[in-house]
């Protein structure tokens, strides 16, 4: 019977187990694969948190989808395809791991007393009860009502804001009506960046 | 622009089979097919007062000459399967083997060896010379090859000498080893881009080869991170790292393209 050179090439060539597609012994490859210390990553394309260019970034975030993993932050890059930043960033966005993975990140509030070398732990309420105590006290002592030529003031020279590119709108929207609101003026929300 | 040439992938093949007893006989066959594809290039683009018109029936006649070549490499130092069928293709008909070309260049299939792996140096060469394939008339897509309609071999993560603008994707033809820009993120058979769907699966025996699979279609291709290794061979690496290849059958993936050592 003829052989066509289809029929060969087909029957010649369909890899079975332990070979591959076109005849290549694969029992070593195989023991190799067993040995491999495979990890899975994800990559998530996101905004950087920081200033209004709104930089592309990619996040690698390590873990296996399994339900009792908890996903880890792993690597965070440019992303090349975003039309802003082209896979660029600058320092600040570089260092976008840190902001999740650092060890020094503050994760509650802290209090370093008048003449203390150290700072202590304390709890949310008890932070935010001492602060509208220091706020109220300061206002109550240091509203300027009028100027020095007798015009309505109504403002507070002694409390300033400091807000950060991080924060939201909505944050900043309640910042200021409430500062506006207490008279503060002294407002810094980096917002320009 | 991804610049390999025919000499550093033979040198970064043998170099690596002498690293690895596991693919050591992967990738020596792998350097020698190499060699004789380097002959392939060397010769059409050696001749004088002659290039190709892109269209493989008028170019034929020229690239036959070398078809012996091949199989006499792949005869004397192939897997038995592989010599095997070289040595029937030896006795086969000068029609036949020009049939058989034809339909892998105008139907490519990644089982079809031998056909593939003369058909890439001939198609290297119309790339370097910007003519375009006249007679290959494939579906253009933004995940097949723009010059040439064949289907993507492997993934680049390339890095550029700013390296903050690092990073970028390249796909790599499996016909014309033309590299195109590709986005990240993105299934490259399927064009899934949610990020649950994609796994990419790396291993420290491998620090820049990495698996990128997608979960919706099930296939999958290889990733060289030039970032994280500048001196890697792109084409060379990914058959390099068979294990990895294995791992993701074992789990389910299918490969987009095999390549010339069929995983």
């Amino acid at each position: 019977m003829d052989v066509s050179r289809r029929t060969f090439i087909k029957t010649a060539l369909i890899g079975s187990t332990g070979v591959s597609a076109f005849g290549f012994r694969l029992e070593p490859v195989y023991a190799q694969t067993q040995a491999l210390r495979i990890s899975q990553t994800t990559e998530t394309r996101s905004t950087c948190p920081y200033c209004s260019v709104s930089c592309g970034v990619i996040i690698h975030t390590l873990g296996d989808k399994a339900k009792n993993v908890t996903p880890q932050v792993v690597h965070v890059e440019g992303d090349p395809d975003h039309p802003i930043n082209r896979g660029t960033l600058c320092p600040k966005g570089s260092s976008l791991e840190q902001d999740i993975l650092n060890d020094r990140r503050l994760l509650k509030p802290q209090v370093r007393r008048p003449g203390s070398d150290h700072w202590d732990d304390i709890l949310w309420d008890d932070a935010i009860n001492e602060i509208a105590r220091w706020v109220k006290k300061t206002r109550d002592e240091t509203f300027i009502e009028k100027d020095a030529e007798g015009r309505t003031a109504n403002r507070v020279e002694t409390i300033g804001w400091i807000g950060g590119c991080t924060d939201t709108n909505e944050l900043n929207y309640l910042a200021g009506k409430f500062m506006r609101g207490m008279g503060a003026c002294y407002y810094e929300t980096q917002a320009r960046v | 622009m991804l610049k390999e040439s025919w000499e550093s992938r033979i040198q970064r093949a043998e170099c690596l089979a002498a690293k690895s007893d596991a693919t050591n006989e992967l990738l020596a066959f792998y350097a020698k097919l190499l060699r004789v594809q380097r002959e392939i290039h060397e010769y059409l683009r050696s001749r004088r007062g002659w290039l190709p018109s892109g269209y493989l029936e008028q170019d034929l006649p020229v690239l036959r000459v070398m078809v012996p070549a091949v199989l006499r490499a792949v005869e004397s130092s192939g897997p038995a399967a592989l010599a095997e069928a070289a040595q029937f293709l030896l006795r086969t008909s000068e029609a036949e083997l020009d049939q058989m070309l034809f339909e892998q260049w105008l139907q490519p299939s990644d089982l079809q060896f031998f056909a593939k792996a003369i058909l890439q140096p001939y198609a290297r060469w119309l790339a370097e010379s910007g003519i375009r394939p006249g007679d290959r008339d494939l579906e253009r897509k933004e995940n097949y090859c723009p010059f040439c309609g064949g289907c993507p071999q492997l993934a680049v993560l390339h890095a550029r000498e700013d390296s903050s603008e690092s990073g970028g994707r390249d796909l790599m033809c499996s016909t014309c080893l033309t590299a195109w820009s590709y986005r990240r993120v993105v299934c490259a058979k399927c064009g899934e881009e949610r990020p649950g769907k994609l796994g990419y699966y790396n291993c420290p025996e491998y620090e820049h080869v990495r698996i990128e699979a997608c979960d919706t279609c099930r296939h999958y291709l290889k990733g060289i991170d030039l970032t994280r290794f500048g001196w890697a061979i792109p084409l060379v690496d990914e058959v390099a790292a068979a294990s990895l290849d294995l791992w993701a059958r074992e789990r389910g993936y299918t490969k987009i393209e095999l390549n010339l050592i069929g995983l």
